[in-house]
């Protein structure tokens, strides 16, 4: 019988972060390791998910399929990550949130629809031009709405990084 | 079937153009290979930053690696974000110029759109060979930063001091310098000010520590104008100084790296450290950095676009122009400087249309640019404090003046000068263009203390004693507290024969700066003049206290106790002088005087 896709955890198993979060907001945030941009956003990353727990469960998906297990956890311990991780080599996470750029993020409402992807906000102009802060947060704007069971105003906005390596 | 037959035709018209186009047609359509065709642009345009434990964050030195930022590199080169590199192309060759062609970027281009093959292996280039540590091989003298700066993972840019002490015991010529910033994916760029009298140690809070800030001024008190432009931002290689134009360190001189940094997201340690090179014999041609600056003139109100400053300094001598620095902060949008010949003809010295402060640098020219005296150089700013300029750093946008912070704004042009074809004999042509940079800079700005100081010194260089006491007058009077500018009246009027009226200069010099070697050496000078030589001991004692090292202060010490009949402390004075420096005539015949005296 023929392997379904699927994203895998760092322990090599089949996982799907949708089917785990019952009830609550998903959200996917898009990674690479040598992303400088997607790096940078790190502790705004573990604040937004420090902040929305109650409501929202975080993941950090690699797409890349060189990036191993090992130097996950390693990026994961430089900087201070502590959400769970996937690996997403078949990039079927990637497809379900057409995330071309890291970071970028895929917000699923209650019923695991998905109501935003794309950038997290608009401290990024352009590739090597960042505002001084961001003034437009729409990862947040769509965790919020996703919580009152709204839409979001955006529904998605192209983030400015790093391309995923080996997009289809 | 007419389908069918269009497309045949299609084909057919392609295949059938004119025999001069078909080698471009056959090229075109032709499959670019990494190997055949791109990987040279990349081994010369890209992997010198991109490599490991250089500024880049991943490798760019085979297929693989460039196969996986394929689409990245496609993007950010048809863009002109990389490599980064600020000027547009223009008659006057800068040296190292990191650009891509148009045609090197379309190559690009369509590689990544073909699918970024790969190709014969037999027409990959051979790979780059780099330098593994110091560039130019061990440096002479290595200086490590005291204490690192721990950049937290997040935050605005930070702007970071760095002082080295340079522990030599004589004067040195250093022909190279490299700057490593440490770790060079987080220091922006960075560049060094040579503090000769080590003033800027006081602005740390702990010795070693280093201190903030993005700007920093050093005070200098003789005519010592910097004459090159240190400076290092990613892909910056070493560069040697051309034979004669070596740059002068002198004993105690204190070196700042001031660096940029910006946050990663993790913290990271920063510890730079520079190499010196040195040559064998002093240089022999002076070079010279000129500032043109319209900072005055920088009032920008909210929200306005189109803010144009300029600043126009016409040439007293003939010189050579170097290298050219532009500087403004984030909001200077198009930035242009051009010289305009006796005659009219004008050439452009250099023109950033999006200026990047980020991507700030020194550009060096490939050959020098000679520009004849009565040539005006000239700088056009433009800046855009409305909220379209994403870099503003005020949201909403606010009223911009000049200012340190990244937040204020700057104004600035550097010029490295070699003055040419003057007469020796003639004196120094540096100083006729510090006298006319000080006059210019006057005329703009008549409350400008520096432009005022640096006049009257030149004045006071040519024996013009009255129209230099004049200037120091102007300078006290915006600044009547200023240590230097007080110190700098009382010696003028000292040497014109004048101590009663140079003692309360030089005590105001003092109770501005009461470790003030000069001052107290002057003052000591002033009172001795006076013939009040107890005084004129006290001044001289404190002057020795100050600089140890110094025989003259020990000889006029020596001699003002003399003067008060204390022979025992004086001798003793004269002798310590003489260990000091055995050639001090002040001293031996001094203390020859004082031997007959004493028999």
């Amino acid at each position: 019988m023929a392997q379904a896709q699927s994203a895998i955890d760092l322990d090599g198993n089949p996982v799907n972060p949708l089917a785990q979060a019952s009830g609550r907001i998903v959200i996917l945030i898009f990674l690479r390791e040598d992303c400088p941009v997607s790096n940078r956003y790190a502790p705004v990353i573990q604040q937004i998910s420090s902040r929305y727990q109650q409501d929202a469960i975080f993941f950090l998906v690699y797409p890349d399929k060189d990036e191993s297990a090992q130097r996950i956890r390693k990026h994961l311990a430089d900087y201070g990550y502590t959400l769970p991780a996937v690996r997403d080599p078949q990039h079927v996470l990637v497809k379900l949130a057409h995330a071309e750029i890291t970071p970028e993020a895929a917000v699923f409402n209650r019923d695991h629809q998905l109501i935003y992807y794309g950038r997290i906000d608009n401290w990024y102009v352009e590739f090597g031009k960042p505002r001084p802060a961001p003034t437009t947060h729409e990862l947040i704007d769509a965790i919020e709405a996703g919580i009152a069971r709204k839409l979001p105003a955006q529904s998605s906005i192209k983030g400015v990084g790093c391309y995923i390596a080996d997009l289809q | 079937m007419l389908t069918l037959g269009a497309f045949a035709l299609g084909a057919l018209f392609a295949h059938g153009s004119p025999p001069q186009n078909a080698e471009k047609e056959v090229h075109q359509k032709a499959q670019i290979t990494f190997n055949r065709d791109i990987a040279r642009i990349i081994f010369t345009s890209c992997s010198t930053c991109h490599r490991p434990g250089e500024a880049a964050p991943f490798s760019l030195l085979n297929y693989n690696d460039v196969k996986k930022h394929a689409h990245q590199i496609a993007e950010v080169t048809r863009t002109r974000n990389m490599p980064p590199w600020l000027p547009e192309p223009q008659h006057v060759k800068f040296a190292d110029e990191m650009r891509l062609s148009e045609s090197q970027i379309d190559l690009i281009q369509k590689w990544v759109n073909q699918g970024a093959t790969e190709g014969n292996p037999a027409d990959l280039p051979p790979p780059p060979k780099f330098t593994e540590g110091w560039r130019l091989g061990t440096p002479d003298l290595i200086l490590n930063a005291e204490k690192p700066l721990v950049l937290p993972p997040e935050g605005a840019d930070t702007y970071w001091n760095f002082i080295f002490r340079v522990p030599i015991n004589e004067t040195r010529w250093v022909k190279a310098v490299e700057i490593r910033p440490g770790d060079k994916r987080y220091v922006h760029h960075a560049n060094i000010l040579v503090d000769r009298e080590g003033t800027s140690r006081s602005r740390e809070a702990r010795p070693g520590a280093g201190f903030g800030g993005m700007e920093i001024r050093i005070e200098s008190q003789v005519f010592d104008p910097d004459s090159h432009l240190l400076f290092w931002k990613p892909g910056t290689v070493p560069y040697i100084e051309p034979e004669g134009m070596e740059l002068r360190l002198d004993k105690g001189a204190d070196l700042i790296l001031n660096t940029h940094l910006q946050p990663s997201g993790k913290p990271e340690i920063i510890q730079p450290s520079v190499g010196l090179y040195f040559a064998s014999h002093p240089a022999t041609r002076q070079l010279m950095l000129l500032q043109l600056e319209n900072d005055s003139k920088l009032d920008i109100p909210a929200g306005k676009k189109n803010f144009v400053v300029t600043d126009d300094f016409t040439l007293p001598v003939d010189v050579d122009l170097l290298a050219i620095y532009p500087h403004a902060h984030y909001l200077g949008k198009d930035l242009q400087a051009f010289a305009t010949l006796p005659g009219g003809k004008k050439k452009t010295l250099i023109h950033i249309p999006r200026w990047n402060l980020n991507w700030q640098a020194v550009y060096r020219y490939a050959d020098p640019v000679m520009l004849p005296k009565g040539a005006t150089v000239s700088l056009r700013y433009v800046y855009d404090n409305s909220d379209e300029n994403p870099l503003n750093p005020n949201h909403p946008p606010a009223r911009v003046r000049a200012g340190n912070r990244s937040s204020d704004e700057m104004c600035h042009l550097w010029l490295q000068v070699l003055p040419v074809n003057f007469d020796p004999a003639q004196g120094d042509p540096r100083m006729l263009l510090q006298e006319a940079l000080s006059r210019h800079n006057i005329e703009k700005n008549p409350a400008d203390f520096d432009a005022h100081y640096n006049l009257a010194a030149m004045l006071q260089a040519r024996g013009k004693l009255d129209n230099a006491a004049k200037e120091y007058q102007i300078a006290l009077h915006l600044r009547p507290g200023d240590a230097i500018a007080n110190n700098s009246m009382g010696s003028l009027l000292l040497a014109q024969g004048q101590a009663d009226q140079a003692v309360p200069y030089l005590e105001a010099a003092l109770k501005a700066r009461p470790d003030y070697f000069d001052a107290h050496y002057n003052l000591g000078n002033a009172f001795a003049a006076q013939e009040n030589f107890a005084a004129a001991s006290q001044q001289f004692f404190l002057a020795v206290q100050a600089h140890p090292a110094d025989a003259n202060a020990e000889a006029n010490l020596g001699s003002a106790l003399a003067e008060q009949g204390k022979f025992v402390e004086a001798k003793l004075h004269f002798e310590r002088a003489l260990q000091i420096d055995p050639a001090n005539i002040l001293a031996r015949e001094n203390l020859a005087e004082l031997q007959r005296k004493m028999k």
